[in-house]
């Protein structure tokens, strides 16, 4: 089987990956993008504790159901953001982060 | 195996359900029932959610920081209301209120999500609830789509605020890992602090889950987007994000530490690496909003910056975690809550009759509206922390807390001439807006202004409370 600690350095990885690319990434879809990447790694780890906590071969589902919401939750984030790209398309014709330079000191 | 989800009952989330109930009537009214105005829903939902707010201050269903949430909610649908004429322009272009119901509902289901996140006991509940708040606040920021400083807002919301919610998750991850539970309680941490210090992996967590909580209150360094949002958003909004969504930060704040508490106060050493970056945190914020907040026109985002300066000053109760901090915070956050709604009004009004958000719009209106001058003058006082104002008492338990903690823990001295660094530049920029009303005078072709009925109440009974309890603090304790 496995090892623990294969499946938490692989989420946390994807998780740096997810994070580096909302930091250095300009363009608004592939920000949002690696946003999701990140909460599909916290969803890695999550099912991996639970099933390294689990007893007798039953992991501890209280994760799973945290992981459940997340999914649930990333959904919902994906229809409102992409809602707003969309908005800003239209408002700018660009859906670059250098577009978004209205407001500032 | 106990449940966490088998700790809460249905009864004890009637005011949510109530909440969401009526914002769903609005939805179902705005779409079956076209021929009602919409401006109505306004009036419906801060009638709703008043009446939450009275069954939340005591009895039962007593949560303070659902208290406080209905009533920012209550303010912001009343703000909404005296704002529509800004809405239906922003939105259809025109006098047509088509599209503007979803407007009025949004802050009541934001404010359900804020309500249970009062009376969260896991992560779980801590997640959803929050997630209710912030993606109801994406739309809510982004909402003026003929806007383009909103649309900016929204983005930018919504991409910093994934990335704290993104934070928030792995560290509930790795909470749970750690702990092998998700409930907030005091046992969960001692499993882990048994050593007699923090082990890596459930720091990492607390560091992680507490990024994503100071993130909502705006506390440096996650504080990049509160100006931009602020100025950028429907005064409403900024309203509610300034606070209610503060105050949601604050319960959050306050959840994720109780596991600590029993150890601050038995324990002090096993928690001071905590204690330290809490007061390193508080230390950033407060200089980054009070001195931020100098150079700033706008008074929008004038009032961005000071939000983050005033989230330094409550975030310095927490540094003293071994003490008292919910009724602190709780006190702090209504004195905050009353003379920032009380600005967003005049804002608000400013923006509806002379059609600019700069700090020069105020110019002259000590000759033109003296007694209207006169009650925001009392707001931004009671912001500055003048004596004899609420905000004078709430920053002065503060500076108290920091005392307090200092008893505790070795070197934190060095927080106290920050605080009174930043107290000092409240004085100044917050001055600013009274100097362009009673300093400045009016331009020929400035009329005195009309102040609507609701702006008018609101603005008074704000005065009121915050001078009452400025002078006879005991009176609603």
């Amino acid at each position: 089987m496995t090892p623990l600690a294969h499946y938490l350095i692989f989420s946390g990885i994807l998780f740096s990956i997810g994070l580096a690319g909302v930091i250095i990434r300009k363009n608004i879809i592939v920000v949002f993008m690696c946003l999701e990447m990140m909460l599909s790694a916290a969803n890695i780890s999550l099912v991996a504790f639970s099933r390294a906590q689990g007893v007798n071969g039953i992991p501890m589902y209280d994760a799973q159901v945290l992981a459940l919401f997340i999914v649930a939750i990333a959904a919902a984030e994906v229809a409102i953001g992409l809602a707003l790209i969309v908005a800003m398309f239209r408002a700018r014709k660009s859906v670059e982060s250098s577009a978004l330079n209205t407001l500032k000191d | 195996m106990d449940t966490t989800l088998s700790s809460y009952t249905w009864c004890q989330f009637a005011p949510e359900f109530a909440l969401v109930a009526v914002a769903v009537i609005i939805l179902l009214a705005d779409s079956f029932l076209p021929q009602i105005p919409k401006r109505i829903y306004a009036l419906v939902g801060a009638a709703g959610a008043f009446v939450i707010t009275c069954l939340m201050a005591r009895g039962e269903y007593a949560n303070w920081f659902g208290f406080l949430a209905c009533a920012a909610t209550t303010l912001t649908l009343l703000l909404a209301y005296d704002y529509r004429k800004i809405t239906c322009e922003s939105i259809a272009g025109s006098e047509n209120e088509d599209g503007t119901a979803e407007f009025y509902a949004l802050p009541l289901i934001a404010c359900a999500g804020i309500c249970c996140l009062g009376q969260a006991k896991d992560l779980v509940m801590l997640f959803v609830s929050l997630e209710v708040i912030t993606l109801s606040s994406y739309v809510l920021a982004g909402y003026f789509r003929r806007n383009q400083g909103s649309i900016e807002a929204g983005v930018k919301y919504l991409i910093l605020g994934a990335m704290s919610t993104g934070l928030l998750v792995f560290g509930a991850a790795w909470y749970f890992g750690t702990t092998g539970s998700f409930d907030l309680d005091p046992l969960m941490a001692h499993t882990a602090l048994s050593h007699g210090y923090l082990s890596t992996g459930f720091l990492m967590a607390t560091a992680l889950l507490l990024a994503g909580a100071l993130f909502k209150v705006g506390a440096a360094p996650m504080h990049m987007w509160i100006p931009d949002v602020y100025q950028g958003a429907p005064t409403p909004t900024s309203n509610f994000l300034a606070i209610a969504s503060k105050a949601a930060g604050f319960a959050a704040l306050c959840l994720l530490l109780r596991p600590f508490r029993p150890f601050a106060e038995a324990y002090p050493g096993t928690v001071s690496i905590l204690v330290h970056s809490l007061s390193i945190v508080a230390a950033a914020t407060l200089l980054i909003g009070n001195l931020g907040a100098i150079g700033q026109h706008n008074a929008k985002r004038l009032l961005g910056y000071s939000s983050i300066g005033q989230a330094g000053f409550i975030l310095i109760f927490f540094v003293n975690l071994g003490g008292d901090i919910e009724p602190y915070v709780f006190n702090y956050l209504l004195a905050y809550a009353l003379a920032t709604a009380a600005a967003f009004f005049a804002i608000a009004m400013l923006r509806t009759q002379r059609g600019s958000e700069e700090i020069s719009a105020f110019r002259g209106l000590g000759k033109t509206n003296p007694r209207t001058a006169f009650l925001i003058t009392v707001s931004f006082a009671s912001l500055a922390g003048v004596p004899l104002t609420m905000g004078f008492l709430a920053k002065y338990y503060s500076f108290c807390a920091l005392i307090q903690a200092m008893g505790s823990w070795n070197g934190l001295l060095w927080l106290l001439p920050v605080m009174i660094v930043c107290a000092a530049a409240g004085f100044y920029y917050y001055f600013k807006v009274l100097r362009a009303m009673y300093w400045e005078k009016p331009l020929e072709s400035d009329k005195p202004l009309r102040v609507p009925a609701v702006t008018a109440a609101v603005l008074t009974a704000c005065s009121i409370v915050i001078i009452l309890m400025g002078t006879y603090p005991l009176l609603f304790s």
